[in-house]
């Protein structure tokens, strides 16, 4: 009866409870406008414009190739656009490197599984409060003191991190003997652990059974609904994304097609089109 | 009639009744006079062990209590408890206990059906559970429990979106707690003091291998002395530590980690999560242990598989010190004499291999540890007391406050359950079924004075329902269910329960069913062991998609035949027994499981159950067929049901030679 919580509640939700950082004046936290992204002579980003609200869960979908992991990386700062500009959190920014962005909130986790595979779940989760600890390297190499009690704090927030996401069997296990939907869990758990605002999420389901993305569907919604996390994920399974986003934007090579609610895209003709493809006549 | 047997006593009396602290909240009182800085509990979590003195639990439980009370629990009102082992749900027992309330835990496992039949029976009114999941079950059957009026939580995980307003979490209701106990000191002492040791301390619903549950009355009184009495045989103290992870609702746990440790003041520890398991244990290092057998044989089915996967080192070393160890081991623990030279090698041994093997299974620090429920493998039993662990094996009932017999240090045989502990009194009936009479005799069946009467005589005789009988030494030997005990049709004693746990003492083997009472030969149904089976395929180069292929292989068959010829040699030994060797078997094509009603929540099989349902398989393997073709529907773990059919291969086995001779 609870298999996912979200398709059922998701409106009176938008109204109700979560509505605090839903609707009511739409603050808008970050701002793609005409981005254009190329690589020599292919444009993989083309004049983009859209927005991602303060506490959303915002989809970015596309056929192969249209152009969503560039997005994402734009948006992370690890691409530089040739035209455009991001605002986030109300600053205007034509350049962001990646330190910027993680530093304001921004995280991610990768289409490809990018953890440390020889160090136990615990450590990859303990790197991404990497940013956050303030003690240089010397403080923690003799580790005593000041460096000792910050440490201490990540690692709280790091055991909130494992038992949100129920990975306590594996705390210790090594991350490359893990199973792939496990490993993308504790990716998940990396990027929580840096407490972001806006969470990226690059195909947060790729290659995982019924099950694994029931589990992991559970994880979004509820990281969005309890600690209103802003999520901008990308992601291929309709299904998923129809039922978790709150807003849905389709790019299709390199150019925005659609943008509005999982219904109102599933109905536009541009999207159809662009997924199935359209006989010329 | 009983009394005409010989009865056996133990030569130890029984402790008694201290009327200062004669239920367990007064007791939880007597443990803050006496040990108030002492860990009373602790939990794993967020990765670390919390831990709470018994000051800080006597808090807890007042509050609990007091929030109970603003909520309007009244004397006499029973209370679901429904949950993995966590603290808060063991301070809840207390709580309700000292308000005069009884606690009825309940299997968190058991589908929503099951605990609807209970609440319906003990008219539940307040229901305090874990979490989201055992919420869901009890909304889903929220209108049919019209006594149903408060569900508390303790874990809000998951629980923001429900909105019904008989929900309330936990910490809200020790808020409201703390207000109530501020208007009122005196209330929640003045509710302890009225409480008495004849009071009902508990509901345990039995999971019943026959019919609907039922519920074991169990006054503070019986729970109490049986606890101090089996604590004074085993010397059980309040240096003891131990892991709360059995079911809440089962009487083992309840009396291990609940009533001892009040009556004694030991501290328990509840595990971070079933599946961290055996992690805490290893952190932990328990003094006291209790355990079903299917426990230690997970544990060495999963040594087992490791070691085989071990360098060859490692392997041999490994090897030739369990020689030594089966060789002496066992008697060393007895303190009994041995070579010299075995114990320089049993020392050698215990440096290089038993110590570093129990310290990763957790076991090094254990002085009791006990295995009860089931019969244990011989070589499991063996092979645990040989690495110098203290296993033991105890034989008692819910209907006992637990403890019946169990087996004193230095006297420990595979074969036997122990001799009683102190205030018991047991007699074997002409029929052969084991009675017993102690303090901790119930004190009925919840509404359901029939079963009552059928099992407890006027006398205060309780019948077990075991046929056993006990041996010059004093010990008792069970050798099975007194009505499952049955003839062959030319007249063999048939003892299906002796001949499945012989059978599942191989690794291969998880379940067995044996048939053959009333008719012409034995048969069996087997349900092979996935782990074991499927790693013996692994080395052997056998493929296999499901459990369904993998039961089906004639090589699979070829492994439990070699199993069951072994056993039919091991019977034919047997005098009264021989007639009765295994002659037709078939491997089940799924696994025998409690969500279909085939096995009872504590993994006992239902034997009619199975007959029934498996009714076609049966007639096949008494018919000429040597393969049967079934339909049988099986229930996901989310309740939904499905069809799953089968070709089933049946094999006939020639018995073993010896019978011949006869």
């Amino acid at each position: 009866m609870n298999e996912i919580v979200a398709p059922s509640n998701k409106e009176t939700n938008a109204n109700e409870s979560s509505g605090l950082h839903k609707d009511a004046s739409f603050e808008t936290l970050l701002e793609v406008e005409k981005i254009s992204l190329s690589f020599g002579g292919v444009h993989a980003l083309d004049e983009v414009t859209f927005d991602i609200r303060k506490g959303e869960i915002r989809a970015i979908i596309g056929p192969n190739g249209a152009g969503k992991s560039s997005m994402l990386n734009v948006i992370n700062g690890f691409y530089q656009p040739q035209q455009g500009f991001i605002k986030y959190k109300g600053n205007e920014r034509k350049k962001m490197s990646p330190q910027i962005a993680a530093s304001q909130g921004i995280a991610r986790t990768f289409q490809n599984i990018a953890l440390f595979r020889g160090m136990s779940t615990l450590d990859n989760i303990m790197t991404g409060r990497n940013l956050k600890m303030r003690r240089g390297i010397f403080w923690q190499m003799i580790h005593w003191g000041p460096a000792r009690n910050e440490e201490i704090h990540h690692r709280e927030i790091a055991e909130h991190v494992i038992d949100f996401l129920e990975i306590e069997p594996i705390r210790k296990t090594p991350v490359g003997r893990l199973p792939y939907g496990l490993q993308k869990r504790v990716e998940l758990g990396r990027a929580l652990a840096a407490q972001p605002d806006l969470l990226l999420l690059d195909e947060p389901m790729a290659g995982m059974n019924v099950e694994e993305k029931e589990d992991m569907c559970r994880f979004i919604i509820d990281v969005n609904e309890e600690f209103g996390t802003t999520i901008a994920l990308i992601e291929h399974d309709m299904g998923v994304v129809m039922d978790l986003s709150d807003r849905v934007v389709v790019l299709n090579y390199g150019k925005k097609i659609a943008d509005g609610t999982p219904d109102f895209v599933r109905a536009d003709q541009g999207v159809v089109d662009a997924y199935l493809g359209v006989s010329e006549k | 009639m009983a009394q005409t047997h010989k009865i056996v006593t133990s030569d130890k009396l029984s402790a008694t009744l201290d009327h200062e602290f004669d239920t367990f909240p007064k007791l939880l009182e007597r443990n803050v006079i006496e040990r108030p800085k002492r860990t009373a509990m602790r939990e794993k979590d967020f990765g670390i062990w919390q831990s709470w003195t018994w000051e800080e639990v006597s808090i807890q439980v007042k509050l609990i209590a007091c929030g109970l009370a603003s909520l309007g629990l009244r004397r006499g009102d029973p209370v679901a408890i429904i949950g993995d082992n966590r603290p808060r749900l063991y301070w809840t027992i207390a709580a309700v206990q000292a308000l005069g309330g009884i606690p009825v835990p309940m299997y968190q496992d058991a589908v929503a059906d099951e605990i609807k039949f209970v609440l319906g029976h003990a008219l539940v009114r307040f229901a305090v559970v874990e979490d989201q999941e055992q919420i869901d079950k009890l909304l889903s059957v929220f209108n049919d429990c019209p006594n149903l009026e408060f569900i508390i939580y303790d874990q809000p995980r998951g629980m923001r979106n429900y909105k019904e307003s008989h929900l309330y979490y936990i910490e809200d209701v020790i808020n409201e707690g703390d207000e109530f106990d501020k208007s009122k000191p005196s209330f929640f002492s003045d509710e302890v003091s009225k409480g008495d040791s004849a009071d009902t301390a508990i509901i345990l619903y039995t999971s019943g291998t026959t019919g609907e549950p039922k519920g074991v009355v169990l006054t503070h009184e019986a729970i109490y002395l049986t606890s101090v009495n089996a604590a004074d045989q085993e010397g059980i103290n309040e240096n003891d530590e131990c892991l709360a992870y059995l079911p809440m609702a089962w009487a083992g746990d309840h009396v291990l980690s609940y009533a001892q440790s009040y009556a004694v003041g030991f501290c328990v520890s509840c595990p971070e999560s079933s599946e961290t398991l055996l992690n805490d244990l290893r952190e932990l290092g328990p003094t006291y242990f209790f355990a079903p057998p299917r426990i230690y044989e997970n544990v060495l089915t999963s040594v087992m598989i490791r070691i085989s996967d071990s360098s060859s080192i490692k392997r041999k070393m490994f090897d030739f010190f369990m020689k030594v160890a089966r060789r002496s081991g066992a008697d060393i623990l007895d303190k009994k004499q041995v070579s010299v030279m075995d114990r320089f090698l049993y020392f050698l041994g215990e440096i290089l291999v038993y110590g570093p093997l129990k310290n990763t299974l957790g076991l090094s620090l254990i002085r009791n540890a006990y295995t009860a429920g089931e019969a244990i493998g011989p070589d499991i039993f063996l092979f645990y007391r040989s690495l110098g662990i203290n296993l033991k094996q105890l034989y008692g009932s819910t209907e006992a406050s637990v403890f019946i017999t169990a087996q004193p240090n230095g006297e420990v045989k595979p074969d036997t359950v122990g001799v009683p502990t102190p205030g018991v009194e047991i007699t074997v009936s002409e029929a052969g079924e084991v009675m017993f009479r102690s303090p901790g005799v119930f004190k009925e069946y919840f509404k359901n004075p029939e079963a009552t009467s059928e099992t407890k005589t006027h006398d205060g005789w309780v019948r077990t329902g075991d046929a056993g009988l006990v041996g010059d030494d004093g010990h008792l030997r069970i050798i099975d269910r007194a009505k499952d005990v049955g003839r062959l049709s030319n007249g063999t004693l048939f003892a299906p329960k002796y001949i499945e746990n012989k059978l599942k003492f191989f690794s291969h083997i998880k379940e067995a069913v044996a048939f053959g009472d009333e008719r012409e030969f034995c048969a069996v149904i087997v349900n092979i062991d996935l782990e074991a089976v499927g790693n013996w395929a692994e080395q052997n180069g056998i493929t296999y998609s499901s459990y369904q292929e993998l039961a089906s292989l004639p090589r699979i068959y070829d492994l439990v035949q070699e199993n069951i010829e072994q056993v039919n040699d091991e019977l034919s030994k047997e005098t009264n027994l021989a007639g009765a060797q295994i002659k037709r078997f078939l491997i089940l094509h799924k696994e025998l499981h409690a969500d279909d009603g085939e096995l009872t929540r504590t993994r006992k099989v239902r034997r009619s159950f199975i007959a029934e349902k498996y009714n076609l398989l049966i007639d096949s393997l008494y018919g000429d067929d040597n393969h049967c073709k079934i339909t049988t529907e099986l229930t996901f773990e989310d309740g939904r049901k499905g069809l799953v059919s089968a070709d089933l291969i049946i094999r006939t086995i020639t018995y073993a030679n010896k019978l011949a001779a006869e």
